[in-house]
């Protein structure tokens, strides 16, 4: 067992979590293209006989559907918004604990991780609050400078941003966890170099901290934009995607017909059609980096 | 340059306060909230500090939660869950640090299994434990979710900063691989591995919808389906939901603050100046 | 830097010449991990063995329900009949979820709670038995021991597809003290009087309004038609919407949003608008006279319940869940042993005093807990005069467009006959797929 032939090493390192992910992610993924394809509901979930083909007929009414393009347009919206806000923000958050002494970091580190477990409930109660046109903190500190109330989540456009605004603050935890994890990884002698060279701090960021952090710069993009991407809780909990379907995502689209009106097929389809938009933006950053 | 250095650092802490406590203000409520009565739990506007502090929630939690079977389920899923992050973590290292045969093409594939919501894969996924006998098993509940592609690409991207001949050098000391894993990329892989257990353990203690799905007997259920059990159809007990997840949460900080200083473990040796 | 780099890389070099001075371990370490991953196999393993579904017995039989208190509430009947009852409780938010996976995979319990409005959609699918043949074997499982509106909704494609448990209705939520101020001590008793009460109710200055309408309630809308004389026929499909009744009961949805009424944004908790006066009125079941009462015990007696108010008729909407036995249930006799316990008048009563759910079956209203309680009973004769929701397996998406429609009025300035229009064209899409 322990001395393997250098071929079947990597095997035997990836292979337990592929074999893994290929039955419980891949079939299941497969399937789901499948039933794109197919006028699939509850019916059809019962009794598989009663399920038809119907070709590409799904995606065809997809794209004649208003809130179908409706949803896009404002995840991309959401995804042009949100990811360089959460990513600078999260990274800023990483930096500016790295500089602080022993103790206050590791408080700080707690406070800024709250966010992340923070029951969804809480949030929407306490968001909510800070949103409301009328009683809400929000425009009562407004209202102190004589400035309107602001409908944070009634009018269409000013939703959308209260919802990013939202998801930033939440999501800032865990990749400034990655960032300070990668912190480490930078080699202290580094610096130490550069100090005396003279360095500044400036200098020793954007020439020492920033190019060594890119493995996990890259990471946490990747992953946020294929979460934004997936935008989902807020819009649940806060809007439903009102008003007017403005704060609609195309993930909530997608929960909203397989789930709440059981039409698999068409759900599925817009599933397909949104994990297609995910691969091409992720290839599209894969191949940003290899040619850096 | 040490007065500057110390007014950037008031500076620094002066932000991260005000900061911090924007962001931990909804936490604080749902700590506080948890003593509060149903009337003023959501009076607008809110009260931080509760006027009529109360123990009713955690009395009403405590007696109405199967607390025994629905934590040991659990502790066993945390269990496995870890045993997850063994495989996530080979896995990373395999695609980092080896070269193989269509590689990218798995990586790919590992990748792509992030990209699908969740919700569309979960019927397909029921139907293939269904097929493996695995419903209403603790196995059925574990397995879907111990391996997930963002620990394997996490590990993968950190494994870009461990240098490739210091592994060639163990190997050519004699290192085994599984040595060389054990004893050089673990310790090695420290912060990052604090980081995943943080988020593997919340993953794990907070799991709800496989134990719900998968189970057909309430001797399987987790706590947080348990908690769930507890809301009433048409009226929120916001005092008893925030009692509920005060009571989750507790765990989780302890995991975070026993495993985030190893997330900057040997900083202060060196740190900058 | 180079150099730096270096030093560091000899650094970790070190450490592996630490790592071969314990060489000697290796084997052991390699055999613990192996031990270590057969271990984790047979725990798995072991699990999976653990808990099988094989406790079929005829002396048991599985309840799927929303409400955990029947749990205990079952032991009851483990005394009297000699069956076990292994009940297993699943939150409200994730019934769905787990009544897909049920019928998709065919595995189910014997006897499972449904939501009134899931019927037609699970029904259409196959997942419950018919009981048509069975129920005149039951004394207490005969249709004329409920309320009619129940039993329609157990109702689908002529099958009989449960029994009514518990049932629940709407009605309106009114403070006595303002509404006397405006001419109404007792509530309005026409939507007439209603617009006439909200008005001056709303006249009383800035963020006074006069009624919280449920805005999101999909079935709201439907009640409001009702009252028009509406009714909602399976046979004319679409053409249901174009009748000048339907469109009546949206424009006076309007017309409180249009006056000021009610308010377009959220505002305060309703339990707090009511409490202060801003919103005296609102529309909502019999859980919210507990609420009112441990939310705002500050207007205790300024407050009470009364019938819907009335265009052509009242009628309120039919609510709650009956108990259905799933389709491939072994044991059918022993479910509907079960089912005809539960609707029993004397258990019914008894639930309601366990959980507070509203009897389905009439004989138990005659019961005094009941029948004494001013604002219960209130709210049992507005069951009198409900109405089945529309029993066809699109209702849900019906009843969400019909909010995305009112919302594009009410809020999005749609003239109200091109949004209709518009949700006519909708959903003639909907009931042709």
């Amino acid at each position: 067992m322990y001395k393997l032939k250098s071929k079947a090493t990597p095997l035997f390192f990836i292979g337990p979590a592929v074999l893994l992910l290929v039955i419980f992610s891949v079939v299941p993924i497969l399937i789901s293209i499948g039933i794109s394809f197919t006028d699939m509901n509850l019916i059809g979930l019962a009794n598989w006989a009663q399920i038809k083909f119907v070709g590409i007929e799904n995606y065809i009414d997809l794209f004649t559907d208003k809130v179908f393009i409706k949803s896009i347009g404002n995840t991309l919206f959401y995804v042009i918004i949100g990811v360089p806000l959460a990513v600078i923000s999260s990274f800023v958050i990483a930096l500016l604990l790295n500089q602080i002494n022993k103790w206050l970091s590791a408080t700080f580190r707690i406070i800024y991780y709250m966010p992340s477990i923070t029951n969804i409930v809480a949030i929407a109660v306490v968001w909510g609050f800070l949103y409301n046109q009328d009683y809400g903190l929000f425009n009562y500190i407004l209202s102190v400078f004589h400035i309107d109330g602001v409908a944070w989540l009634e009018n269409p456009h000013i939703a959308k941003l209260s919802l990013i605004l939202m998801a930033v603050w939440k999501s800032n935890g865990v990749s400034m966890l990655i960032f300070l994890a990668a912190l480490q990884s930078i080699p202290r002698s580094q610096y130490e170099a550069a100090d005396i060279d003279g360095a500044s701090r400036w200098q020793k960021l954007i020439y020492i901290t920033i190019p060594a952090m890119s493995f996990a710069t890259f990471f946490v993009t990747v992953t946020t934009l294929i979460g934004w991407l997936q935008f989902f809780e807020e819009p649940f909990v806060m809007t439903e995607g009102g008003p007017l379907d403005s704060t609609n995502s195309m993930a909530l689209f997608i929960y909203q017909e397989g789930f709440q009106f059981n039409e698999f097929g068409y759900g599925a389809a817009a599933s397909v059609v949104l994990f297609a938009v995910i691969i091409l933006a992720t290839i599209l950053q894969f191949k940003l980096r290899k040619s850096e | 340059m040490h007065a500057r250095n110390y007014w950037g650092k008031t500076l620094t802490t002066i932000i991260l306060t005000i900061g911090g406590i924007l962001v931990a203000l909804p936490f604080i409520w749902m700590i506080l909230s948890s003593f509060k009565d149903e009337k003023e739990v959501l009076s607008i506007p809110p009260t931080l500090i509760p006027k009529h502090p109360t123990f009713h929630h955690y009395i009403e939690l405590f007696q109405n939660l199967n607390f025994g079977t629905y934590f040991t389920n659990t502790l066993i899923i945390v269990v496995f869950s870890m045993f997850g992050l063994l495989l996530n973590t080979m896995a990373g290292y395999g695609f980092g640090k080896f070269h193989f045969k269509a590689k990218e093409f798995w990586f790919i594939i590992v990748l792509m299994t992030m990209m699908i919501p969740g919700q569309v894969s979960m019927i397909p996924t029921y139907l293939i434990l269904n097929k493996m006998a695995l419903t209403n098993t603790m196995a059925g509940i574990v397995l879907p979710g111990l391996v997930a592609a963002f620990n394997i690409f996490l590990i993968r991207q950190f494994m870009e900063t461990i240098p490739d001949d210091l592994i060639e050098a163990a190997r050519l000391d004699g290192a085994g691989e599984f040595y060389i894993f054990f004893r050089l990329i673990i310790p090695l892989s420290k912060p990052i591995l604090a980081v995943q257990i943080i988020l593997t353990f919340i993953g794990a203690w907070n799991s709800f919808l496989w134990p719900l799905i998968v189970a057909n007997d309430e001797s399987l259920y987790t706590l947080s389906v348990g908690l769930s059990l507890l809301q009433d159809e048409n009226v929120t007990n916001y005092g008893l939901q925030m009692a509920g997840a005060a009571f989750m949460v507790i765990p989780i900080l302890i995991i975070f603050i026993i495993f985030q200083k190893y997330i900057v473990e040997g900083f202060n040796f060196t740190g900058i100046k | 830097m180079t150099q730096a780099w270096l030093s560091s890389k000899k650094g970790f070099l070190s450490f592996h010449y630490f790592i071969n001075g314990v060489l000697i371990l290796k084997n052991k370490k390699a055999r613990f991990i192996a031990v270590f991953l057969i271990i984790a196999a047979l725990a798995l393993s072991a699990c999976s063995s653990g808990s099988s579904d094989s406790k079929s017995d005829d002396k048991t039989i599985k309840v799927w329900t929303m409400s955990p208190a029947l749990k205990d509430f079952a032991k009851k009947y483990t005394k009297e009949s000699g069956v076990k009852v292994e009940v297993q409780s699943i939150p409200w938010d994730s019934a769905h979820d787990k009544l897909l996976t049920a019928v998709a995979s065919g595995k189910g319990p014997d006897v499972l709670q449904i939501g009134n409005t899931w019927v037609s959609e699970f029904a259409e699918a196959g997942t419950f038995l018919d009981l048509s043949k069975y129920i005149d074997d039951y004394d207490n499982l005969n249709p004329d021991n409920f309320y009619d509106s129940a039993i329609e909704t157990t109702k689908y494609d002529g099958k009989t597809i449960g029994i009514p448990w518990y049932v629940d209705t709407r009605a309106l939520f009114y403070r006595t003290d303002i509404l006397a101020d405006v001419g109404y001590p007792k509530g309005p008793e026409t939507w007439d009087d209603m617009i006439d009460a909200s008005k001056k109710l709303a006249a009383r200055g800035k963020d006074q309004y006069a009624i919280d309408l449920p805005a999101t309630d999909p079935q709201f809308p439907f009640m409001l038609a009702w009252e028009f004389g509406w009714n909602y026929d399976i046979d004319k499909g679409v053409d249901n919407f174009k009748e000048q009744s339907f469109k009546d009961a949206i424009a006076l949805h309007h017309l409180f949003y249009k006056e000021g009424y009610s308010q377009t944004g959220k505002g305060k908790e309703f339990f707090q608008s009511f409490s202060d006066g801003s919103k005296p009125m609102f529309i909502s079941g019999p859980w919210d006279i507990k609420t009112i009462n441990d939310r705002a015990p500050e207007i205790k007696g300024k407050w009470d319940v009364r019938l819907m108010p009335k265009q052509e008729n009242n009628k309120s909407m039919m609510g709650g869940a009956h108990l259905a036995v799933f389709h491939n249930s072994k044991k059918v006799d022993q479910a509907l042993d079960f089912i005809n316990w539960m609707a029993d008048p004397e258990t019914q009563v008894d639930w309601y005093k366990t959980n507070s759910e509203l009897p389905a079956n009439k004989k138990a209203w005659d019961d005094p807990v009941l029948a004494d309680d001013p604002k219960i009973s209130t709210f049992g004769e507005q069951l009198e005069s409900t109405q089945a929701l529309p029993l066809i397996p699109e209702y849900e998406r019906m009843g969400q467009d019909l909010i995305d429609t009112l919302e594009q009025i009410n809020r999005g300035g749609v003239d109200i006959d091109s949004a209709l229009k518009d949700y006519q064209s909708k959903e003639e899409k909907v009931l042709k797929d």
